[in-house]
């Protein structure tokens, strides 16, 4: 790892031999992008309350939400071995989270720290120092450590602790850097406050979404900067995302207070095998993990095999559904990503009857509306498949669902991998401080997205509940009428 | 894309009376004659001005199945207007207005705003209900009424904003409270102070950005 971004950072410090500043630092950005999320759940965890919001209110549900969030582990891993993979350019993003919080902290420039750092170097003085990495790399790291010593005394000073010492020290900027990265991302800090708030998913979504509009009203009237802007929030929106998950929670919430007063009505042995069988129902809930080790990037070009998982999942269940629009809005994504990433084969060659080449907004652009697309789809398959399971009281096997959550988790890992190994291409003669926040807000709603996928799917666990409740009812003779009809139909959408 | 008030609207009538067509006309003004069957709830959206405001009517097409109706009974609830639609080329669907509109009285809040719609206005020749019966019901019920046509876009657009306006007036009476959202009305996002910035917009140092 340390090689290769040496070698990424060589390059970039070649082309701008003194001012290290920009270039500088590669190792920490990914690992300040892994951590975000596991930073952002911590508050959460320590105020003790129920990580998960609203959706999981009863103590019960508490397990099922935390292992929602043990999720988040296996999520930031990839996130980190993603950022290695496209190592060139999102390495520099340090730069800009350090130079976001040093302005916030008060902190020398990097540019004055690094050239002391440098100035050292230059002396013989630090040889040691930067021995375990390749040489060429070594002012360029060493610049990072001078800058990181400044900001914590726990960096160490050779190349190997480098990488811990700078997470230590961005663990003691902590909130601080949270508060100036999220002013990158304007949805970002209210999605944040979903950890730590009383409020439905929705409801978060909703403002995220109202104060981008607010934003976009505002640069529209001040209209400085023409820049194409995407804003995750509204997109989920427009895709009529928020709906579904609003109509989502009404079901849910019904359905919750109806197994109550199901549960209520029951004593003894009964209820005893209810609740048993409740529990089995509530563990597979919790039980829904991924590898993103597992996503090949080179796998599933078009999205015929995205396709293909969802609608071998959609068969294992009893009600008869197809979910065209989200294979239409991935495979949407993934033929935009094959076209941006022939324009720049086409560009290297130097063609000049090239298409005109995708700028780095564009691309970003691009990226935040299939993520924001493919989530509001989710989110609809999840609402519609309710709507079916409680309509035909058929009892759907949550395992499918779970697995169903893993192949759309696995889809926004994979997309995002692809837009920003495109991001990083359209944005190789890119300014690391116009190219790494594009980047970073793609992995960011990415995990927004696979979190907010998350929370939609365990909305389905009193559905279930209530669906099984019903069939276990109709079995065993007892006329237990929860709704007053039930039907068979097949629909499409 | 800013709005003052966001109104949340449900469709509801019998099966086949062209809900979710009335829909798609207002939405994208277009005319679809073969429409699969809703399932549970669908969505639309459109922004509206009335008297000068930006409104964003947020609608919810629901099914008219009757195996559907104890699903879509949910999503009445915080809806600020209703379109209760009948086919005047069929007279049962005028026929079950009755329960639908217990139905809708008894699942939403008693200030909603009810519209009767009897659609398919293009297809006179088959006309089962006559436009005075319309009348009739929506006056003793409290109903405002109009008869559209989903395929020719007759009286579509008025149907949608006539009951916003009627939505806006009761505002404007203080009927309705906008800060309880069960009434199906939010208020739009204000200009309060944000001034958080677009990514890469502001950084640590200026960025040289060619802006301007």
């Amino acid at each position: 790892m340390s090689d290769s971004e040496s070698t990424a950072a060589d390059g970039s410090e070649a082309a701008t031999p003194s001012p290290a500043a920009p270039d500088v630092a590669p190792d920490v950005a990914p690992t300040r992008k892994a951590r975000r999320r596991p930073d952002a759940a911590a508050p959460a965890e320590a105020e003790g309350a129920p990580t998960a919001e609203p959706p999981a209110q009863t103590s019960s549900e508490s397990t099922v939400s935390q292992g929602g969030w043990g999720y988040w582990g296996s999520w930031g891993k990839s996130i980190l071995s993603t950022a290695t993979a496209t190592v060139a350019t999102v390495g520099q993003g340090l730069t800009q989270v350090i130079e976001k919080a040093e302005t916030s902290l008060g902190i020398p420039s990097p540019t004055e720290l690094s050239a002391q750092v440098e100035e050292e170097e230059q002396q013989g003085d630090d040889s040691s120092k930067t021995d375990t990495l390749a040489a060429d790399g070594s002012s360029t790291v060493g610049s990072a450590m001078g800058m990181l010593s400044s900001l914590s005394s726990v960096v160490q000073s050779t190349g190997k602790t480098v990488l811990s010492g700078g997470l230590d020290a961005l663990e003691f900027i902590g909130k601080k850097t949270m508060d100036v990265i999220a002013e990158g991302d304007p949805g970002f800090k209210k999605t944040k406050g979903l950890m730590n708030r009383n409020a439905t998913l929705s409801q978060v979504l909703r403002e995220a979404k109202e104060r981008e509009e607010l934003q976009s009203a505002e640069k529209e009237s001040s209209d400085c900067e023409k820049r194409v802007v995407a804003h995750y929030g509204m997109l989920f929106d427009e895709f009529q995302g928020l709906s579904h998950l609003e109509a989502l929670e009404i079901l849910s919430r019904e359905s919750e207070s109806k197994v109550k007063s199901v549960l209520m009505t029951l004593s003894g042995n009964e209820l005893v095998e209810l609740r048993d069988e409740l529990d089995q129902i509530k563990d597979s809930f919790s039980l829904v993990e991924f590898d993103d080790e597992d996503v090949d990037e080179s796998k599933d070009e078009d999205g015929t095999e995205f396709e293909k998982e969802v609608t071998e999942a959609l068969e294992q269940l009893s009600v008869s559904f197809t979910a065209d629009k989200l294979s239409t809005a991935c495979k949407t994504a993934c033929s935009q990503i094959n076209d941006m990433s022939q324009t720049d084969k086409k560009e290297d060659e130097g063609e000049e009857e090239a298409r005109k080449p995708v700028s780095v907004e564009e691309v970003h652009a691009a990226a935040i509306r299939s993520l924001a697309e493919l989530t509001a789809r989710s989110i609809e398959l999840f609402h519609k498949l309710s709507e079916l399971i409680l309509f035909s009281s058929s009892s759907a096997d949550p395992s499918v669902l779970s697995q169903l959550v893993v192949v759309l988790c696995k889809e926004v890992s994979l997309l995002s991998k692809k837009f920003t190994t495109c991001l990083a291409a359209a944005g190789l003669n890119e300014k690391g401080d116009i190219l790494n926040p594009l980047i970073t807000g793609v992995f960011l709603e990415a995990s927004n997205s696979a979190s907010y996928i998350q929370d939609a799917f365990q909305l389905l666990m009193p559905i279930l509940e209530i669906s099984h409740i019903q069939k276990r009812a109709e079995s065993t003779q007892h006329k237990l009428i929860l709704f007053d009809s039930m039907g068979e139909g097949k629909f499409n959408c | 894309m800013a709005y003052a008030y966001l109104f949340k609207y449900i469709i509801i009538g019998d099966t086949g009376v062209g809900k979710s067509c009335l829909l798609l006309q207002f939405t994208d003004k277009r005319f679809q004659p073969v429409h699969d069957l809703t399932i549970g709830v669908e969505f639309g959206a459109r922004m509206i001005t009335i008297d000068g405001k930006q409104i964003k009517l947020q609608i919810w097409d629901t099914a008219g199945q009757e195996s559907f109706r104890s699903i879509t009974r949910s999503y009445y609830r915080g809806a600020a207007g209703a379109l209760l639609v009948y086919d005047i080329t069929r007279r049962d669907t005028f026929n079950h207005l009755t329960t639908w509109l217990e139905d809708a009285r008894q699942h939403s809040n008693s200030n909603m705003v009810i519209m009767l719609i009897g659609n398919k206005s293009d297809l006179e020749s088959r006309r089962e209900v006559k436009k005075e019966e319309g009348e009739a019901f929506a006056r003793e019920h409290g109903l405002i009424f109009m008869e559209t046509s989903a395929k020719t876009a007759s009286n579509v657009e008025e149907a949608f904003i006539n009951t916003a306006k009627e939505i806006y007036e009761k505002i404007q009476e203080g009927v309705f409270d906008i800060n309880n959202e069960a009434n199906g009305i939010k208020i739009g996002p204000q200009h309060p102070t944000t001034n958080s910035t677009l990514p890469g917009s502001q950084g640590g140092q200026q960025a040289g950005g060619g802006c301007c």
